[in-house]
């Protein structure tokens, strides 16, 4: 017949965005800051696993104690896992509104490139209270507006010490802060790999995503 | 002077990984004066019966504007308010049928959760609508294409607006073509990534040439699909695209 085939376009990949926001405060040094390192390069790992995903995560992380970017965001196929070290106070609210701009700055870069992207994550983890002067109040307000308008998905993670009543205020109601166990970075990195998998191959129509279960941590009342 | 046209569906990888049905739907009716009724529909994900859904409302449409074009003695070509209300009007009744499975069969509306794409083509004009996902473009000349719908998705790639939505109404998009079309292809959002160029909306003409060039040396397409049928099972398309996935394509030539 003399037919050829269709050819196809190359469009960028979707992406499906999260922001790790860390706490490194003095706090975490020791084994809690070496267990957090270890946990990235597990989430690291355990993406690549899956191709498709490796190049649809991206992922960014914001450490506080001060604020600061670590790693601008990167797939995961180009994604080296960093080093933290724990020092300083605990800046909460700044972080959580360091971490909101650079998904929103991230969105447009989407928008202006034409790549289609999943609704992102933020996932907090710390084992302390935010500063006494820290606007955490105000991040908060942010984040629940943030997440009423489905813009957005936060989760708080609390380590051994962490003020979870300051979570469960900045939390939504419907995904309350949990409780790590132990220093269990481990596990809960590869429930987040997991989760992010199944966030980046999900198809239209598939809006509620099932997340594994959550065997790392607990929530706390 | 004829209206060809193929419709095929296949189910996607990831959904014979997990063991779902095909829950795309496609088909098309051949109408007096020639003019050829088409329709897709893309089940969601998420709903349990979308395969039903997207058979439904792909026949729903189907019979009922057929029916109304054998009532239309002849048919000028229509304006953009008579497209409007025509597709509002079918939209309704595929609701009403929604709604009529989901009570007979005891489960909820979102159930059958589907996009819908549809479109009344005449040899010198194309009225259409779409609900959600998915594409549908026209051929005015050779080899050129247009998008006459910009698909309808949320924020998120993984959202878009479904005929079960109190919202689709409102969110219906509908248009009028005037023109000669040579050729029409509508799709369900399988084949969205490697049709369209999606920063600026634009169909991919070496997608679209051999799928023309293919019905224009085609007698009876829907005897002769070999072609379509690979190309929907090919290794090269699953391995860009994991999703259902729907193509009708039309000619009207000799």
């Amino acid at each position: 017949m003399g037919v050829g085939l269709p050819e196809f376009v190359e469009n960028p990949e979707n992406r499906c965005p999260v922001v790790l926001l860390l706490d490194t405060s003095g706090s975490m040094a020791g084994e809690p800051i070496k267990a957090l390192n270890q946990g990235l390069t597990v989430f690291q790992s355990a993406v690549r696993e899956d191709e498709q995903a490796s190049l649809r995560v991206e992922v960014a992380i914001v450490a506080f104690g001060p604020v600061r970017l670590v790693q601008d965001f990167v797939t995961i196929d180009e994604f080296v896992p960093p080093q933290l070290d724990a020092s300083g106070l605990t800046p909460m609210g700044e972080a959580i509104n360091y971490a909101l701009d650079l998904l929103e700055s991230r969105k447009e870069t989407y928008r202006v490139s034409g790549i289609q992207y999943y609704r992102p994550w933020i996932f907090l983890i710390t084992d302390g209270a935010p500063n006494l002067n820290s606007p955490w109040q105000q991040a908060a307000q942010r984040v629940k507006d943030s997440e009423s308008n489905r813009k957005l998905s936060f989760f708080a993670v609390g380590v051994q010490g962490a003020d979870l009543e300051t979570l469960r205020q900045i939390t939504p109601l419907e995904r309350p802060p949990m409780m790590l166990h132990g220093l269990d970075f481990k596990s809960m990195f590869v429930w987040l790999s997991d989760s992010m998998r199944r966030v980046s191959s999900s198809t239209v129509g598939g809006e509620m995503v099932a997340l594994p279960p959550v065997g790392w941590g607990q929530i706390t009342t | 002077m004829v209206w060809r046209a193929i419709v095929r569906s296949s189910v996607g990888t990831s959904h014979k990984k997990r063991q779902m049905p095909c829950q795309d739907y496609g088909q098309y009716i051949i109408a007096t004066d020639d003019i050829i009724v088409g329709a897709v529909a893309d089940g969601a994900g998420s709903a349990k019966y979308s395969d039903i859904g997207a058979e439904l409302a792909v026949k729903t449409c189907l019979l009922n504007l057929g029916e109304w074009l054998e009532s239309q003695k002849h048919l000028s070509p229509l304006s953009e308010q008579q497209a409007a209300t025509v597709f509002a009007w079918t939209l309704e009744t595929v609701v009403t049928a929604l709604k009529q499975q989901a009570a007979n069969s005891g489960y909820p509306l979102n159930e059958l959760a589907c996009t819908l794409i549809v479109f009344i083509a005449a040899p010198d004009w194309v009225a259409a609508m779409q609900v959600g996902d998915g594409f549908l473009v026209a051929g005015s000349q050779i080899h050129e294409y247009q998008l006459l719908f910009q698909p309808t998705k949320g924020e998120f790639i993984n959202e878009t607006t479904f005929v079960t939505a109190p919202s689709a109404l409102e969110e219906m998009q509908v248009c009028v073509r005037p023109g000669h079309q040579a050729f029409i292809c509508a799709s369900t959002d399988g084949l969205e990534r490697v049709a369209i160029r999606m920063d600026d909306w634009l169909p991919f003409a070496r997608f679209f040439q051999p799928l023309q060039d293919y019905m224009w040396t085609t007698s009876s397409p829907e005897q002769e699909d070999e072609y379509i049928r690979n190309f929907l099972d090919s290794e090269r398309l699953n391995a860009r695209t994991d999703d259902d996935k729907t193509i009708l394509l039309c000619v009207y030539g000799q």
